[in-house]
């Protein structure tokens, strides 16, 4: 009986629906992080905290196990490889991709350095928040300024506040002033921060002090000290777009009305409607095999096949005609259907999270590190579906899809064949003094260095590290000669890109790849095999190398040709084809008839 | 279930002919010694030579017939190695022979379709038990011509009249074959059939090709043996 009781009690007001499509009015109290009222009398009003105004109807503890909060947890498998967190910096010649999740390719943050707490002020600016900014530093030089900023709560109003003033760059910017504590009041709609947590000294105390300081709007409380919060659960397209924005530079730039919005939003759904997710808020992802990483129920029903093939949502049932079903088991669904229409060079383009897009004094550059390139046709890297023995377990597909790509760039030591990178602040301290010698361009592309710079830049920093220092950019890793410290460069497995697949934006079905005819695919110049990949180097003489797509997907460059090659041929063989079968008939045709009037003698019993 | 059907019917065949060979030798004086083997081996390589008694249009004919041949074995070879050996689809280089093969193959069938249909064509002598029948059945005139013929075919070995019959039937079986084996292939390259209709296309391509070799090789057999009977 006590242990059914305490079963019940787990569970919240708000953690199981009762069958009910409306949403429940949110007219609640507001609490501070130390779990007090928030009155409107107060006289110096705390930062209302989202975990305990919250948790007093749902799980937090349920809700920050999810996707976009569970980065901190060891035990969450990866899943497909995505898109990770970019560390730039101009001065060094460093684009790294960093991501706390063991996918391939990427580096966690503390091998540069950065400790979850420099890596929420860095990143936090597009990060819900939760997982990594809740993590109590044990960085002696971090603990009083995490005292003083506070923890990067989860802020459950990032997606659920439906209010047209929920103010995302708001919340940005209240991060880059290290005003964790207050980021979520200073974005919502009804409450307004000023102050600068990073100014204050170690000792600032928040209750004790007015410094930074919350002011509410006085009409949103009622006479019961209680807010109205314009809660929704699907959640508008608009809060998904703060944080996954992506624009193609090269295809006219950054202006909205020059890119066609995904044939799913322009159809009138939202992102919600496929990427689900209960209390648990592990949301679906969307890709194919998803299922064998997520206990979501729906991942497999939600991916492209379970909705078009099962007409879910009124999702058109595709007949693919005249595309031999060899395809759909080497490719994915979305290297035709998604992503810009492939040219001969892959475009550049720029994210929110690896740009900062919708933040204040964002750099609007096209040129503004991080480059990435895509499309990029590729065969992805297999999932991340469980962990054994320490190591992740990769499952399935292989298939080509199209993929973002970024070419690192970092400082590191090479051992054993291995390259492992210096932590950017010990590079900071001999690198940039030798390339800021350059004028960083202000545009936020890289400085223009040269095979010395690398030279003079490796020399000073074996002085500094243990190890023998290289530095890898543009997929070489270059190195000094032991004995005459000349600089040697080579490729490297160390320097090979970091792909992630992408799904978006979907193009309709009338745009989608081989809608023409095969040789969209399949000819000598079709820039699906033989598109070139611009490979991104610091390095000037290095700028305008390229790569072929061909060597991407895993494909013989050679047979890729001949194959694209022989469709050349393609209508002679139908024509012979099909001439043939009618000679084959007009013969079957002429015997048959004579044989026909054999019988039509033999049974008109004549001779 | 493609890949059981398949190592039925090639074994079914192959030990078939075997018995066939054995029980029912092309000579009454055969015999199975080492030089007799390699013989008759030696022989059946000739029969791949032009003979010099050929007119142009009989050089022709067979020249077609060996490069059907030569096409249809490169097309079982790697058609079926892929799907029954390996359990996977046709690629890679391969599908690029495949097609060529296939293409080339096409064209000498229709060659051979003209230039054997003629002498392929069934006559009166070829089932004296039909003729039988429907001597019973009807009322039919040619009584007297089935009386000569009868006695023609009491002179004639079983076996030899057969394989002329066999030749035809096997034939026509391969004339007709043809041509779902080759539109089941080329109508999946236009853009009138779906992602169900190209699956089930593919599958008529695959089973008509299975009866097809079937066919091929005992028509194949069937030459051979006539060829070395002559």
């Amino acid at each position: 009986m006590v242990l059914a009781l305490s079963a019940v009690a787990a569970d919240k007001l708000g953690d199981e629906s009762d069958g009910s499509q409306a949403v429940p009015v949110h007219l609640i109290e507001l609490y501070d992080e130390e779990g007090a009222t928030i009155r409107a009398d107060d006289e110096q009003p705390q930062p209302f905290s989202l975990r305990k105004t919250c948790s007093e109807c749902h799980s937090v503890e349920k809700i920050s196990a999810g996707w976009h909060f569970n980065t901190a947890r060891t035990n969450v498998v990866p899943g497909r490889t995505g898109q990770p967190w970019i560390l730039v910096d101009v001065g060094t010649g460093t684009q790294i991709p960093l991501s706390y999740r063991s996918w391939p390719g990427t580096f966690r943050p503390e091998q540069l350095g950065i400790t979850p707490w420099k890596f929420v002020q860095r990143f936090g600016r597009q990060m819900p928040g939760g997982g990594v900014g809740e993590v109590e530093s044990d960085n002696p030089d971090e603990i009083m300024r995490q005292f003083v900023s506070g923890k990067l709560e989860i802020n459950c109003l990032s997606c659920h506040n439906a209010h047209p003033g929920q103010d995302q760059a708001e919340y940005a910017g209240q991060i880059v002033r290290q005003n964790f504590r207050w980021a979520a009041a200073g974005a919502c709609e009804f409450a307004s921060v000023r102050g600068i947590a990073a100014t204050q000294s170690d000792t600032y105390d928040p209750l004790m002090s007015d410094a930074i300081a919350v002011t509410y709007r006085e009409n949103k409380f009622d006479h019961k000290n209680r807010v109205l919060f314009d809660i929704t659960r699907e959640v508008p397209a608009e809060r998904c777009y703060f944080c996954h924005s992506n624009v193609n530079v090269d295809k006219g730039g950054s202006e909205k009305w020059t890119a066609d919005e995904d044939v799913h939003l322009a159809a009138g759904m939202t992102c919600v409607d496929c990427h689900r997710n209960g209390l648990d808020h592990n949301i679906i992802r969307g890709y194919e095999g998803e299922d064998t990483a997520s206990k979501n129920p729906l991942a497999a029903a939600s991916s492209c096949e379970g909705c078009h093939t099962a007409g879910r949502l009124g999702a058109p049932v595709p007949e693919h005609p005249g595309i031999p079903p060899v395809h759909f088991d080497k490719l994915s669904c979305t290297a035709c259907h998604s992503g810009p229409w492939p040219e001969q060079r892959t475009y550049r383009t720029k994210t929110s999270r690896a740009h900062a897009l919708g933040t204040h004094n964002v750099n609007k550059s096209d040129e503004a590190l991080p480059h990435i390139v895509y499309p990029v046709f590729a065969g992805q890297g297999g999932i991340g579906a469980a962990y054994r023995g320490g190591l992740v377990v990769l499952r399935g597909s292989g298939k080509i899809a199209p993929h973002k790509l970024i070419w690192p760039a970092y400082w590191g030591i090479l051992a054993d064949q291995k390259v492992t990178p210096i932590a950017l602040e010990t590079v900071k301290g001999t690198v940039s003094k030798i390339i800021v010698k350059e004028r960083l361009p202000g545009s936020g592309d890289w400085p223009a260095i040269t095979t010395k710079h690398i030279t003079e830049a490796l020399k000073s920093l074996q002085e500094t590290i243990e190890g023998e220092a290289v530095y890898i950019c543009g997929g070489k890793l270059y190195r000094l000669d032991g004995d005459s410290g000349q600089l040697l460069e080579k490729e490297h497995s160390a320097a090979r890109p970091y792909l992630w697949p992408i799904a978006h934006n979907v193009r309709p079905a009338a745009q989608s790849l081989g809608v023409r005819r095969c040789e969209d695919c399949h000819s000598t110049d079709s820039p699906f095999f033989f598109g070139k990949v611009g490979i991104d180097s610091p390095v000037v003489a290095q700028q305008e190398r390229t790569k072929t797509m061909v060597e991407f997907e895993r494909l013989r460059p050679f047979y890729t040709w001949a194959f694209a090659f022989s469709f050349v041929f393609r209508p002679w063989l139908k024509v012979v084809a099909l001439g043939s079968c009618a000679v084959l008939a007009v013969v079957l045709l002429l015997y048959g008839l004579k044989a026909l009037a054999c019988v039509v003698k033999v049974l008109a019993e004549e001779d | 279930m493609f890949r059981t059907l398949s190592i039925i019917g090639f074994v079914g065949t192959f030990v078939g002919i075997a018995v066939c060979c054995v029980a029912f030798p092309c000579r009454k004086e055969c015999r199975w010694s080492p030089v007799e083997i390699l013989r008759r081996l030696v022989h059946l390589f000739t029969l791949l030579f032009l003979e010099q008694k050929l007119s142009l249009v009989g050089a022709l004919r067979k020249l077609v017939y060996l490069l059907a041949l030569l096409c249809f074995v490169v097309l079982t070879v790697n058609g079926f190695c892929a799907a029954v050996v390996l359990e996977k689809s046709v690629s890679g280089y391969w599908i690029m022979l495949q097609t060529t093969a296939g293409g080339v193959f096409a064209v000498c069938l229709a060659i051979l379709a003209v230039m054997w249909a003629g002498r392929c064509r069934f006559t009166q002598s070829d089932c004296p038990w039909l003729q039988g029948i429907l001597k019973r059945i009807t009322r039919w005139s040619i009584q007297t011509k089935i009386k000569d013929r009868e006695s023609d075919a009491e002179n004639q070995k079983p076996i030899g009249h057969c394989l002329s019959v066999g030749q035809k039937i096997t034939f026509w079986l391969l004339i007709f074959l043809a041509l779902p084996l080759i539109l089941s292939i080329v109508s999946s390259m236009f853009v009138f059939f779906g992602t169900d209709w190209q699956e089930f296309l593919l599958a008529v391509h695959r089973y008509t090709a299975l009866v097809f070799a079937l066919v091929a090789i005992v028509h194949t057999y069937l030459m051979i043996r006539f060829k070395m009977k002559e």
